[in-house]
């Protein structure tokens, strides 16, 4: 209900024709029981604005909102489908010509590297080449020295060797007896087998130290005692036969120089080698293949 | 940012001639609603144009009757908007002492209330605007401007005060 703490919320509503019948009459029976409410409601209503006192603004420009059936005119959708444009697939570039450039001068970077690297280990082995010539040229010289020594020295150690390495095996005695009348043919042979194995040591690149060469030459030698040895049991008359020259084949057992460095790292040399093989004979084989 | 208004609806969509009529009928009040408040005529004229653009592009889910509502929905949320951007939107308590000025020539009464009104913040203006020029009750101002029944109570009330307040000081101030 209407009261003195709640009139102007009714005046309001009243003078803005929200409120029932009933709620009018409330108001305007309030009004009447004092004169200062009269005032309060004539001030409220002053405060409202007349639609009849709106002045009339009218719009400019107003035909640019209307609608006309021009405006909804469309292409007939054939004629639009032809309009419009296919584009083609776009081709997507993998290298820019930057990154073509950039990647170019890194692998030429690399190959001048390996070049440079190859270069390196080649000098190296010209100079382990020359050293081991060198010593191939001690080695001869102390060869030459033991082929100056007289044959008894040779034969007597020759057949200390023997005893030593070939004792326990029963041919070796047949060797023994049979070595002193092989000794004076043998010992022109043997200078040729030691020569020959000597020729054979320095061709292997093996062997720096004469310790190593002199234990070669020992094995060298026993085997050729032993192939005597059986040639003269299968046939005496063979004695005087000359010794087969034996070939060795080249075998390289430094790990250094099958190995190639290229700063930190370390390539199997062999491995490297074969595959510069396969990659020639591919190019061989492309080249041909293009002749034809 | 502008709300659906909750009478969208689908239905039948409105006709190039319904819509015509909707603007010889309403162009004009949503044009002078906008330009009493934010004193623009451009600013006005693209917020109806605005306005009814957005009604053509949702014709079919606007009822024909509602259009109107649907126009001055749209319309004061542009304003509120375009107001925002340039930091229109301020509480005015204190009255243009130049109201005086702009007024003389007509009738007294009506021009110290509409410096008055002026001098309210858009808010208000549209509260009051909406509801003495184009007669919506307290629920479609609700939906118009996006608030409860109780809000648009509370919020004119106060500007019926302010506006009852500023008019006896004058009319205190002319006597």
């Amino acid at each position: 209900m209407i009261n003195e703490n709640n009139y102007e919320t009714y005046f309001m509503s009243y003078i803005d024709n929200e409120l029932n019948a009933a709620e009018r009459a409330a108001v305007e029976a309030f009004v009447l029981t004092e004169p200062k409410y009269t005032e309060e409601l004539a001030l409220f209503e002053k405060t409202k604005l007349h639609a009849s006192s709106n002045e009339f603004i009218e719009m400019e420009d107003k035909i640019f909102l209307y609608r006309f059936p021009e405006m909804q005119a469309s292409l007939d959708p054939d004629f639009k489908n032809s309009l419009y444009k296919n584009e083609a697939p776009v081709r997507k570039i993998l290298f820019t010509p930057n990154l073509m450039r950039a990647s170019l001068a890194i692998a030429a970077l690399f190959i001048l590297f390996i070049g440079i690297q190859l270069f390196k280990t080649n000098t190296v082995i010209k100079e382990k080449a020359s050293v081991v010539s060198t010593n191939i040229s001690s080695t001869n010289s102390k060869q030459t020295q033991s082929t100056i020594l007289p044959s008894n020295e040779v034969n007597a150690s020759l057949n200390n060797s023997n005893a030593a390495l070939v004792s326990s095996q029963p041919v070796n005695k047949k060797i023994n007896a049979t070595h002193n009348s092989l000794n004076e043919s043998s010992t022109t042979s043997k200078i040729d087998v030691e020569k020959y194995s000597t020729k054979n040591l320095i061709n292997s690149n093996i062997i720096s130290s004469v310790e190593s060469q002199a234990l070669s030459l020992i094995k060298l030698h026993e085997a050729q005692i032993v192939s005597n040895s059986m040639e003269t049991a299968s046939n005496e008359e063979t004695k005087n036969t000359n010794l087969m020259p034996t070939t060795y084949k080249e075998i390289d057992t430094e790990e250094e120089d099958r190995t190639i460095n290229i700063g930190m790292l370390e390539i199997d040399g062999a491995a490297f080698r074969g595959i510069t093989r396969r990659v020639s004979a591919l190019l061989k084989r492309n080249k041909i293949e293009k002749e034809k | 940012m502008l709300i659906e208004p909750s009478f969208i609806h689908e239905q039948l969509s409105m006709t190039d001639l319904e819509f015509n009529i909707c603007v010889d009928d309403y162009s004009d009040g949503v044009y002078r609603f906008i330009l009493k408040i934010s004193k623009n005529k451009e600013d006005a004229r693209d917020i109806v144009q605005t306005a009814f653009e957005k009604l053509w592009v949702n014709r079919e889910k606007v009822e024909t009757l509602k259009a109107k509502s649907y126009l001055f929905t749209v319309a004061y949320h542009l304003m509120i908007d375009q107001l925002r951007k340039e930091n229109k939107i301020v509480m005015t308590d204190s009255f243009d002492e130049n109201a005086n000025a702009i007024t003389q020539g007509s009738s007294e009464l009506k021009q110290l209330l509409l410096a008055a009104i002026n001098n309210l913040n858009p808010t208000q203006k549209s509260l009051i605007l909406l509801k003495d020029y184009e007669g919506y009750s307290y629920q479609e101002i609700g939906e118009i401007m996006q608030l409860s029944e109780s809000q648009v109570k509370v919020y004119l009330i106060r500007a019926r005060l302010i506006l009852k307040n500023k008019l006896t000081h004058l009319e205190k101030m002319s006597a």
